[in-house]
């Protein structure tokens, strides 16, 4: 559209009240009657198919999981704006959680949040002359399996993460060693752990090895979610990968900018993504600073 | 005692196979030009797009692709049943159906366990097809 001069400016937005209200419980509830029958309601639920059959296929599971959870909620710590900005989380907390739905524990879901967040589209032409360096697309990629998630046999990869990181790191002329930070869609931790290993950062069961000793965390040297993520921070779909992309390269995420604030690299380039359905439908976007 | 969780919604791709379930059969819908045998219901097959069907009586056994515990009741029908396990199940003819697993504790499930098929008749009108383990 911005391309083609059919508009200047496009404004990418996502709000919504879904901790004060239960219509985010009511879409998810109502998706699927035939589900229901059997007591299987929600997103929780068919993501945590997934994670099962991904135990059973490589070597994963809440010792991996604790990581990302632990991880991302340092970020969060450091972020005012997060809902779980003044509360910590140890490797206990996290076990001491009670089952949701097994295999995930409370704090391997994602928040529901009341709030809103956005980003601006517009050429790079008229982003010089912003009130803030303006942060450049440089590869897109997007893939869907998108089959009935119950016969899917993507649940434990590779997801539609392989085709769409392949496509957007093709067009962005780069590599994986060129990715200075991830944020990564995180509506549960496994999804985390299975979007990264379909990049490639990682092989199946590697992904313990992978996030131990504090990879994604400040002082890691591969910061991921750095926000807190919509595990810590507050879940906007897409909005909150993509926006936290762009806060990062523009240097205005205070005490947890990365770079020396929080001992990681400066960063140039960040990969971002989003994810719908139960690991349906993927989009993978590279960021660059200008 | 009035049976208080949700109950099937019946469509005309569906029909056929919560008829089948009344009758204790298992009916799901073979492509006649591929042969791919396929659920969930559906006008067209997913591999050819053929929508040349017919229905076939499944044998009722098959393994837990994959399973989850649910550890919290989302629909108060269901509050009594914690913990309850809700599992994809692969059948021996192809397709994978969502159900439960009963006959066991859920720290027996596991994935690639065999089973069978178990009625459970909910109402005059309906039989939901669960499983259980093969011993």
């Amino acid at each position: 559209m911005l391309e083609s001069g059919l508009c200047k400016y496009v404004v990418l937005s996502y709000g919504h009240n879904a901790f004060s209200s239960d219509s985010m419980r009511r879409m998810l509830m109502e998706r699927n009657p035939d589900a229901a029958v059997f007591g299987h309601f929600g997103a929780a639920a068919g993501f945590a198919l997934a994670a099962r059959r991904a135990m059973h296929t490589f070597r994963t599971g809440p010792e991996t999981w604790k990581h990302i959870a632990v991880g991302q909620r340092k970020w969060a710590n450091l972020n005012p704006v997060a809902e779980m900005y003044e509360r910590t989380m140890s490797f206990d907390d996290y076990y001491n959680a009670n089952w949701v739905i097994e295999p995930f524990r409370l704090l391997d879901n994602c928040l529901m949040t009341d709030g809103g967040r956005a980003v601006v589209i517009t050429s790079a032409e008229r982003a010089r002359d912003l009130r803030h360096p303006p942060v450049l697309i440089m590869g897109m990629g997007q893939s869907n399996p998108s089959c009935d998630v119950h016969q899917a046999t993507h649940l434990a990869g590779p997801t539609g993460a392989k085709k769409a990181g392949e496509m957007a790191f093709d067009m962005a002329g780069i590599t994986r060693d060129d990715i200075d930070a991830c944020e990564i869609y995180d509506c549960f931790t496994y999804v985390v752990e299975i979007t990264l290993q379909d990049y490639g950062f990682f092989g199946p069961g590697e992904g313990e090895d992978w996030f131990k000793d504090g990879t994604i965390e400040p002082g890691g040297r591969m910061p991921v979610n750095t926000s807190g993520g919509q595990l810590s921070e507050a879940y906007y779909m897409g909005l909150t990968p993509l926006s936290e992309a762009a806060m990062q390269l523009m240097g205005r995420c205070g005490d947890r900018q990365l770079g020396t604030a929080t001992s990681t690299r400066s960063p140039e380039i960040i990969l971002c993504n989003d994810n719908g359905g139960i690991l349906q439908t993927h989009t993978c976007i590279i960021v660059r600073r200008s | 005692m009035d049976y208080n969780k949700p109950l099937p919604n019946v469509d005309g791709d569906t029909r056929e196979f919560w008829t089948g379930c009344k009758a204790h059969e298992l009916r799901f819908q073979k492509c006649k030009d591929c042969g791919h045998i396929r659920w969930p219901a559906s006008m067209i097959c997913p591999v050819c797009y053929s929508r040349d069907t017919q229905w076939i009586i499944a044998s009722g056994k098959g393994k837990v692709y994959t399973f989850v515990v649910y550890h919290v009741a989302y629909h108060p029908g269901f509050e009594d049943d914690l913990p309850y396990v809700v599992a994809d199940v692969e059948l021996e003819e192809g397709p994978r159906l969502l159900t439960n697993i009963v006959g066991c504790r859920p720290d027996e499930v596991k994935c690639d366990m065999p089973v069978e098929v178990t009625w459970e008749r909910i109402t005059e009108e309906f039989s939901l097809p669960k499983f259980r383990p093969i011993s």
